[in-house]
């Protein structure tokens, strides 16, 4: 699929001499050819961490449109999604399942922050056309900042969930907030390496071919189905009824991270049923955790090579 | 204070021919055959030392590589091969509005700029009053740049690439912007910028514009360097060419 990237984007066009600033910043920078790598590229990319936040802020403050109130209506979206899911399992499939909105809300914002970061990144190479085609700067910002921008709004709604788990606990006797509270910021490391190695791959792509985003709106529609976000990853397991075929169902970076969200941040889930038998709660499978994150960290920087093998095209071809 | 500010070392630049605008993701993987696309060549083995302090301008017809040449000063095109080493901090005024975002104001996009041309928020504060100064925009500056008419979005684009005190200046195009009193300033800070031994390469058609500022002129022709002295005498030569081929094409 990859090999005829090459043919229209020839990285040795580009890549043979490269030039980097030896020190940034500073007055009197000397760009001279030197080999280009994925370290230089990287130390590149911080040297320009200015402009990475200054394009963050600027995403966040253009979302909200400076107010709280738009804050407000970026979280109607998943809470009215999480309101809907939750009727129609209650009520319309027959899964009575204690404090099921929780288990829903607790999936949903990370599969939003994956589905919203990566629809942007499908968009934001060719949002900035007319800064690629005349100013130099390393063109990873663009995906960067808008995987950060997201992982903002991804924090500010964790906040609000956690509100609302506070709510249920003190009013309605729910859950309580756990220990293992603490895997949060591991699972948010684990999964924004993901994402941004997949948004490299997909904001570069879609320089190239423009039915990218297309596919990629029906591709995260599958997704959203495949990865237990609207029902528990329990329920596949007693589907599938082979532990190796359940290891590799969570083998998928998703799935996995959705699942350990859901069984780190709430207790283990009960009054799960098929057909009235009984299925029980699965303990969060730390091996097969890591096995993904392994994954991800491996797609994050396949994604950065495959970028920085083709991002000074960008300015030619937008 | 002398030094190369820029040098081009047999630096030529090949382009792919694109046949269709876009190419589909499905099309690619369904189509077997590999067609190599076929190469234009936009710049070929140009060479080239551009010392510390001087003023260069870059003429040439339509489609010469005039642009194409800035754009490889300013590393927005990699060359195809051969090497640029550029000494000194850049400032690009290829477009001057390019990084403006209509929902921010004047302020928040003066410090968006600032960062794209590698300044920290330090040097953009210290900057910032002579900017606005400059664009003699302070009533609006904390406005939205959405309801900026095009000569105050010019007028603060020029501003922020002379007021961020780069070392090397690139402009396309447009030497000054602005009503007639307002070029004039543009003028005058070209100059002090050229006494302070900054340097500043422009690609221009203005003619009179280019033997006003510049003392070196290159004139581009087919992606080669067709001819590179004083100002005066490449504009003569670039003119009699013209004539010439206009001539040629009456007879």
């Amino acid at each position: 699929m990859y090999d005829s990237i090459h043919h229209y984007a020839p990285s040795q066009l580009c890549g043979k001499f490269d030039f980097w600033p030896s020190r940034a910043y500073t007055l009197g920078v000397i760009m001279k050819p030197t080999e280009s790598g994925i370290v230089n590229e990287f130390k590149e990319l911080v040297r320009y961490r200015y402009l990475l936040s200054q394009l963050v802020v600027r995403d966040i403050k253009v979302r909200y449109k400076n107010s709280v109130l738009g804050f407000v209506w970026s979280l109607a979206n998943p809470l009215l999604q999480v309101a809907t899911m939750t009727i129609v399992i209650k009520y319309v499939m027959r899964l009575d399942i204690p404090n099921y909105s929780a288990y829903l809300l607790v999936a949903y914002l990370p599969w939003m922050f994956f589905q919203m970061a990566l629809l942007d990144s499908s968009q934001v190479v060719l949002a900035h056309r007319d800064l690629l085609r005349k100013v130099y700067f390393p063109r990873e910002v663009l995906p960067a900042s808008v995987v950060l921008a997201n992982l903002i709004h991804y924090v500010l709604a964790l906040v609000v969930f956690f509100a609302y788990l506070l709510f249920y606990k003190f009013f309605l006797h729910g859950a309580s907030i756990r220990l293992t509270v603490l895997w949060l910021p591991v699972l948010m490391a684990i999964q924004t390496a993901l994402i941004i190695g997949l948004s490299f791959f997909i904001s570069c792509l879609n320089v190239f071919y423009e039915d990218v985003k297309y596919l990629l709106t029906v591709l995260l529609n599958v997704f959203f189905y495949l990865t237990p976000v609207m029902y528990p990853a329990e329920l596949v397991a007693a589907k599938l009824n082979s532990p190796l075929l359940y290891k590799l169902y969570l083998l998928l970076p998703m799935n996995a991270l959705v699942d350990a969200y859901r069984k780190t941040l709430l207790p283990p889930i009960t009054g799960l049923t098929i057909r009235d038998t009984p299925i029980q709660g699965l303990p969060l499978d730390y091996t097969v955790l890591a096995a993904a994150a392994a994954i991800c960290v491996i797609i994050a920087i396949a994604g950065y090579a495959f970028f920085n093998a083709r991002k000074w095209v960008f300015a030619e071809r937008v | 204070m002398m030094g190369c500010a820029i040098e081009l070392r047999g630096v030529s630049k090949s382009f792919e021919l694109l046949r269709e605008k876009h190419m589909s993701l499905k099309s690619a993987m369904l189509s077997f055959r590999r067609r190599r696309p076929e190469q234009i060549l936009g710049l070929s083995e140009i060479n080239l030392t551009i010392e510390r302090g001087e003023t260069v301008a870059v003429v040439g017809k339509n489609g010469s590589g005039k642009s194409t040449l800035l754009r490889i000063i300013a590393r927005v095109y990699r060359p195809s091969s051969g090497s640029v080493v550029t000494d000194g901090r850049m400032s690009t005024m290829l477009a001057l509005a390019a990084g403006f975002h209509p929902e921010l104001t004047g302020r928040e996009n003066i410090y968006f700029n600032g960062a794209i041309a590698g300044l920290r928020a330090a040097d953009i504060a210290d900057k910032l009053d002579s900017i606005i100064d400059f664009s003699e925009l302070d009533g609006f500056i904390d406005s939205p740049v959405k309801t900026y008419s095009d000569g105050m979005l010019m007028r603060l684009g020029f501003s922020i690439a002379v007021e961020s005190d780069p070392d090397i200046l690139l402009i396309d195009e447009v030497l000054a912007v602005g009503d007639a009193g307002f070029q004039e300033k543009c003028y005058a800070r070209i100059e002090t910028f050229q006494r302070t031994g900054r340097t500043i390469v422009f690609v221009t058609h203005d003619l009179e514009a280019a033997a006003k500022v510049a003392s070196r002129a290159i004139w581009i022709d087919s992606g080669k360097v067709a001819a590179d002295g004083e100002t005066a005498q490449v504009i003569v030569q670039y003119l009699n060419s013209i004539a010439h081929q206009e001539h040629n094409k009456d007879g």
